[in-house]
């Protein structure tokens, strides 16, 4: 979509009279039949055909802006396996998710307030930025508040505990020169900060995000917490917020493909009178429900916190049990654990103290 | 350019920016007519006017505003809240009664007062009661012994603040009013930058006499209403919003699963209201008193439900003439 119009395969002469006639992206010709893009640019019949037949040609197989027409599904499972997850931090959820929150999917994490959703999404904003010889993304993310939580106190605690972390863990020249540049300044500097107060900024961000993930393209995580709190507003009109909603998973999707990134959004829970019994479920309905490709159900069981994997094409339904300590989100104090040095290969983990404040 | 825009705009139903941010692009191309880029540049357009700021980097904010908060005037309480109460977003006090939630609400009302510098924000507070009336007694003894209670700050400027004159009384006896009190007065008070705190004693009292069991949707509808107002209220005014709650007993443990199901209470009006609340803070009696010099006070606690930014803890407190203020010799227990 944002291809500009000089690299299509085109003459010379052809490609300077649209150049000439302001042409300068192909998303500009798309619109255009070949009659009237002749007479905006001097363009012969033949060649105007010519023109929007590669534009067309080099815009299929799923839009992605690649110049091959598609991709065999080899070729996107080499493709996806070359793109690292995003470490939460706690092991044993890694394990579960295959490494961590996947880079061009959407995300949901669900529960009740109080469980961890956001403690998970700021520890996610963190992970995104470690470095690539600890095994990790090394990107920027955008953190888009809709609820007023990201609070500097507890961001600036989590980061203070990965920088921590990973110099206990550094052991060679490569990872010691890292740590120069993970640093909780540098941390924070990487997070692009968004507060949006209703639906209709919400909306109007996410029309100008894609601009904004072009210009930078560092960016490997996008974060929305939460989606629920500005549409559960619209509780008259379901419809508009069904539409609305089913825009907002379209362009995330789209997002996330295009430019690389991991979606994580945060749902509020509520309630379902169905058979008589009451039940807790995800908001926003049952439509809503098809937008992410992961779920991510936390909740309470007992005075334990229990992270569940609900939807997934590639998961079993799978239960782990986690806990929000100072340092951010991390495994459950099962024993007391050492400090291990891991592989850089594998995903990074946190092995550090872990002081239950939490139940 | 525009002006070739604004011709099948003027033709359609799209008379503001909303309309055009909300609507997506086929449908946007299809009502006016317009070309597809023509179309992508109208909603960027749109969307910019929209939008409040351009993102900022965390490290930005931390040169900003939005990170004060607001002592509650005892530093072993103000610990406990990592310095007190944040400016946007909805703080929650819930207890049974007689537990002294009341008295949060009355000294914050006047800790507010205090410059930045101590713990304050230099402006009044709005104090809303919805079922008893303003303890007014009370809160001229707590004015009385302000120069007791904040031993940090210098005499001679506790003296000089007129208290009683920042605190500003409502009374709103049902929902409607409250909503009007809401619009009108506090968004003046507000714009005026007379008031820097609201104050709302008790939202379970506004819903849950007006409404029937089987009403509940409508009841949320106007649960989701109010807290909406005030919370846009907070994140326009960087103002805290303090909402004292009452609480219902818990029956059946498995349907508690809104929390790690520890007590035999619950704040009221169910998750639909806990899905407003930013920071959840619960007031509680515990057995024994605390004798200091010729007062005595029964034992309270105060302690962290959930915040984004504070670990799940308590601390144990007590009242005096001064206000309430935390209990150091009894060690907290930590859950």
């Amino acid at each position: 979509m944002q291809r500009p119009v000089s690299s299509l395969p085109l003459s010379q002469a052809v490609r300077l009279k649209l150049g000439s006639a302001g042409f300068q992206l192909t998303a500009d010709l798309l619109d255009f039949k070949p009659d009237k893009l002749s007479k905006e640019t001097g363009l012969s019949e033949e060649e105007a055909v010519e023109v929007l037949k590669a534009v067309k040609g080099g815009g299929g197989g799923g839009g992605s802006g690649d110049i091959s027409a598609s991709l065999t599904a080899l070729e996107l499972l080499q493709k996806e396996e070359e793109l690292r997850s995003i470490v939460t931090f706690s092991s044993q959820l890694d394990e579960c998710l295959g490494g961590g929150i996947p880079v061009g999917k959407i995300t949901e994490v669900c529960g009740v307030p109080g469980i961890g959703k956001t403690q998970l999404c700021l520890q996610l904003a963190v992970d995104v930025q470690v470095p690539q010889c600890f095994g990790g993304v090394e990107g920027q993310v955008m953190f888009i508040d809709t609820v007023g939580s990201f609070l500097l106190q507890r961001v600036t605690d989590i980061a203070a505990a990965a920088v921590r972390h990973c110099s206990l863990l550094a052991e060679d020249d490569e990872q010691r020169a890292a740590m120069e540049t993970f640093t909780v300044e540098t941390i924070l500097s990487n997070i692009f900060l968004v507060r949006c107060h209703d639906y209709v900024e919400l909306l109007a961000e996410l029309h100008l995000l894609p601009d904004f993930l072009s210009q930078h393209p560092k960016i490997r995580l996008l974060v929305i917490d939460s989606v629920a709190f500005p549409f559960r507003l619209l509780f008259d009109e379901l419809s508009q917020r069904t539409h609305l909603l089913n825009g907002v998973g379209q362009q995330l999707i789209t997002m996330a493909i295009n430019h690389n990134i991991a979606v994580v959004i945060t749902n509020q829970m509520t309630t379902r009178i169905r058979d008589g019994q009451s039940h807790i479920v995800p908001a926003l309905g049952e439509c809503w429900g098809h937008a992410p490709t992961i779920r991510l159900l936390l909740q309470w069981e007992g005075s334990r916190r229990l992270a569940t994997i609900f939807k997934s094409p590639c998961h079993v339904e799978t239960m782990v049990q986690y806990q929000i300590t100072p340092e951010g989100f991390r495994d459950a104090d099962q024993s007391e654990m050492a400090h291990s040095k891991r592989p850089r290969m594998d995903t990074d983990q946190s092995a550090a103290e872990p002081k239950d404040t939490s139940s | 350019f525009f002006l070739s825009l604004f011709k099948p705009l003027f033709k359609v139903q799209l008379k503001s920016v909303k309309d055009v941010v909300c609507a997506s692009a086929p449908d946007l191309q299809r009502l006016t007519g317009l070309s597809n880029s023509d179309v992508q540049q109208l909603i960027t357009a749109a969307a910019a006017v929209c939008r409040r700021h351009p993102p900022i980097t965390a490290q930005q904010l931390q040169h900003g505003v939005s990170g004060a908060q607001l002592r509650l005037g005892c530093p072993v309480l103000d610990r406990l809240l990592r310095g007190g109460l944040p400016v946007g977003g909805i703080t929650e006090l819930a207890g049974e009664s007689g537990t002294g939630k009341t008295q949060v609400g009355l000294q914050l009302s006047l800790s507010v007062q205090y410059p930045a510098e101590h713990g304050g924000l230099g402006a009044g507070a709005l104090y809303v009661c919805t079922e008893d009336s303003f303890p007014i007694k009370r809160l001229h003894q707590l004015i009385g012994e302000q120069v007791c209670l904040r031993s940090d700050v210098p005499a001679d400027l506790v003296s000089s603040l007129r208290f009683s004159d920042h605190v500003y009384i409502e009374h709103t006896a049902d929902l409607d009013s409250l909503l009007v009190c809401l619009t009108r007065r506090a968004r003046l008070l507000l714009t005026r930058g007379l008031v820097r705190l609201i104050v709302v004693d008790s939202v379970a009292a506004l819903f849950r006499t007006e409404f029937q069991a089987d009403d509940w949707l409508e009841r949320n509808r106007q649960l989701l209403t109010f807290s909406s107002m005030l919370h846009h209220l907070s994140q326009e005014f960087s103002t805290p919003v303090l909402c004292i709650n009452q609480v219902t007993d818990v029956f059946s443990q498995s349907h508690n699963s809104m929390g790690p199901s520890l007590s035999t209470v619950s704040p009221a009006l169910g998750l639909a209201w806990a899905n407003q609340v930013m920071v959840r803070l619960m007031m509680s009696r515990l057995q024994g008193t605390v004798v200091r010099g010729d007062q005595s006070s029964a034992l309270r606690r105060l302690e962290v439900v959930f915040a984004p930014h504070l670990a799940r803890d308590g601390q144990n407190a007590a009242v005096w003439r001064e206000g309430l203020r935390g209990v150091e010799s009894w060690t907290s227990n930590r859950k």
